[in-house]
């Protein structure tokens, strides 16, 4: 068998052989390996030449990926002491027998990897190429043959490199100092160096990555791309996701959290301003305990004010004095404003110029979602806090931006329809007291019944719009409007019902039973309907779940 | 929690109950008093079936009078109807 290969053609195969024995000493496992490897070689030049007539057919009909399976598995059956399957051995042949260009640098790549194939693949991966593990693992029909094929290339001028550096002693490897292979491999492998390590447990070398490559300006774009869709539906992502009027307080809460990180980001959303400014002033809590005395009646006058005062912070720390009874005023033309200049201030803040024109047409986007939004709380909400940290902020900001806000605010009043209502009201007093998820109760409201509707008809049009879908016919608004009046009536009956049974039954508490016999009387629930039939057929999955006690695992019942 | 259910009518229906607005409007109302943690789930089904029996009668008041659109004057026979039902 031995006798076949040097005497014979000086196929690649023999090459490799004979690299093999050279690479000998390099490992301690290598010797191993590479005796074995040279059995094997020769193992498979005696199976090549039997089953020579077979290969070439097989390899003409076999495609690349093939090949290059068979190149890892024979560079595989080299390096590992696995048992040689006739199948290790056909791949070898259909990589040793057809003589193309791809191979033959593969043949002589390939005693280069040999060693490597010795050591542990995860040692190798660490330093290894990519390509260069690809060999040496099992011939997964997963690798594509086109990562093979250009890491074969590579490989090429590597081990160009490789041999240079063996001659001059690179001293290249970090850490694979202690093994000589992996140094004098590491040598050549200079561009796995620079890329970052793999990881150590990398199963499947096909699949590793480069860790993509870091941008350094992220988060000017992520804001930007904030507002950009933050822009066109922010009143309907505001009313249709949080139908709850609690949420809505907490949500400016947690947009919060949001800018503490960015504060590099030239500019900001109007809500990304309002959190902003929020991180940036500790003067917020300052002004808190100031605003929520002074909260009540503002108005125009006030806007005013506002924006004198606004013109006279850029001269210094007075400002703040006179913010404050701004803060009092119309809810949203200060909140509109206190994004204005939120924005500004933060664009001082952070330092950025250049911005002073995005931020206008930022402002102005601004305004417009914040009409929109005027009924809900959120929007006053960011806005209250954006004031706030505006008045503290704009104490220390420069005159420059404060003549932005001025045009902007200029353009605001007149915007501006009306005082904010008084739940605006509330709501920016309860933002500033805690900026974190806290609710204050609703407060008497003086100013007009503006503020009480909105929030309810915010929550009753959700139920108008499922009368309208029970209905399945297209119905006028007058109607809808009737809908809204009878639902109102409704909601006092059931009220007054409500307490009626809470008192019979000597509580204060409304309990479900309450409910129970409520909706018996209304005959809804009867001895052939019960309430747990009703739940199920109406009420979503979630909600059943909290209602009907289920018997669970462990002998509990949830939830009675 | 519950998601929008696509109906047919190309319309998303929201199967979320407005908890908040429900207990908003209870304690506005009777601030006395007291609503416990499923109450509300209860309160928003009783909605769900009084806005659905008042479709149900606007809808056979428009059907009689062949109108194929409802009218106030549907709704508000309705409501009559219904609310008195809905007295408890």
């Amino acid at each position: 068998m031995a006798d076949h290969n040097p005497d014979g053609d000086p196929t690649p195969r023999t090459l490799l052989r004979r690299v093999l024995d050279t690479a000998d000493p390099r490992t301690p496992r290598r010797p191993r390996s590479a005796r074995a490897g040279a059995q094997r070689a020769l193992l498979e030049t005696a199976s090549s030449r039997r089953l020579s007539g077979q290969t070439k057919m097989i390899a003409k009909g076999r495609s690349r990926g093939a090949r290059s399976i068979g190149r890892s598995a024979h560079v595989q059956a080299r390096g590992h002491l696995e048992e040689q399957t006739p199948r290790t051995l056909l791949k070898n042949i259909l990589l040793t027998a057809p003589e193309s260009s791809i191979l033959m640098p593969e043949s002589v790549v390939k005693p280069v990897p040999a060693p490597q194939v010795v050591q542990p693949s995860r040692r190798e991966s660490s330093r290894g190429s990519l390509e260069l593990q690809l060999p040496e693992l099992e011939p997964s029909t997963t690798l594509a043959p086109g990562l093979l094929a250009p890491g074969r290339r590579k490989q090429r001028l590597r081990l160009s490199m490789f041999q240079q550096g063996v001659d001059q002693g690179l001293p290249l490897s970090q850490e694979p100092q202690g093994n000589a292979d992996a140094s004098s491999l590491t040598s050549s492998l200079n561009l796995t160096f620079a890329t970052p390590l793999q990881p150590q447990s990398v199963q499947r070398p096909g699949l590793a990555r480069r860790p993509p490559a870091r941008r350094a300006v992220d988060v000017g774009a992520f804001l930007r791309d904030l507002r950009d869709t933050s822009l066109a539906p922010p009143n309907i992502v505001l009313e249709d996701t949080q139908p709850f009027s609690q949420p809505t307080v907490g949500s400016p809460n947690v947009y919060h959290s949001l800018p503490c990180t960015p504060h590099t980001g030239a500019e900001d959303a109007e809500q990304a301003a309002g959190r902003r400014t929020q991180s940036s002033g500790p003067g917020l809590q300052n002004n808190s305990p100031g605003k929520p005395a002074q909260f009540l009646a503002g108005e125009a006058e006030e806007v005013d004010a506002f924006a004198l005062g606004f013109l006279s912070t850029s001269s210094g720390v007075s400002g703040e004095d006179e913010v404050e009874p701004l803060h009092n005023g119309v809810e949203e033309a200060e909140k509109k404003m206190e994004e204005e200049g939120v924005s500004v201030s933060e664009m001082e803040a952070t330092g950025a110029q250049g911005p002073s024109r995005a931020e206008e047409p930022e402002g102005h986007t601004q305004v417009t979602e914040a009409e929109g939004s005027q009924g809900t709380a959120e929007a006053e909400g960011p806005g209250a806090s954006s004031g706030d940290e505006d008045a503290s902020s704009r104490a220390a900001s420069p005159e420059s931006a404060s003549s932005t806000p001025e045009s902007l605010q200029a353009g605001r009043h007149h915007q501006f329809p009306e005082p904010a209502p008084p739940p605006g009201a509330a709501v920016l007093s309860s933002e500033p007291t805690e900026p974190l998820l806290v609710r204050r109760p609703p407060r008497p409201r003086t100013t007009g019944p503006r503020p009480r509707q909105d929030p309810h008809k915010a929550g009753l049009s959700h139920y108008v719009k499922l009368f309208s879908f029970f209905a399945k016919m297209p119905m006028e608004r007058k109607a809808l409007e009737m809908v809204e009046k009878c639902l109102d009536k409704y909601f006092q009956h059931l009220c007054d019902d409500l307490e009626v049974f809470a008192a019979h039954a000597g509580r204060k508490t409304v309990k479900p039973e309450d409910l129970e016999l409520l909706m018996r009387r209304q005959g809804l629930v009867t001895d052939q309907v019960s309430l747990h039939v009703l739940v199920e057929r109406h009420l979503p999955l979630e909600y059943r779940q909290l209602l009907i006690p289920c018997a669970y695992s462990g002998n509990s019942v949830f939830p009675a | 929690m519950a998601l929008s259910t696509i109906v047919s009518q190309k319309k998303q229906i929201k199967r979320k109950a407005p908890r908040g607005f429900l207990k908003r409007v209870f304690k506005r109302r009777k601030p006395q008093l007291r609503l416990e943690k499923s109450g509300d789930l209860l309160v928003h089904l009783n909605c769900l079936l009084f806005v659905h029996r008042l479709a149900e009668e606007s809808r056979t008041n428009a059907c009689e009078s062949k109108c194929r659109v409802i009218n106030k004057e549907h709704v508000l026979a309705a409501a009559k109807v219904i609310l008195k039902k809905s007295r408890g």
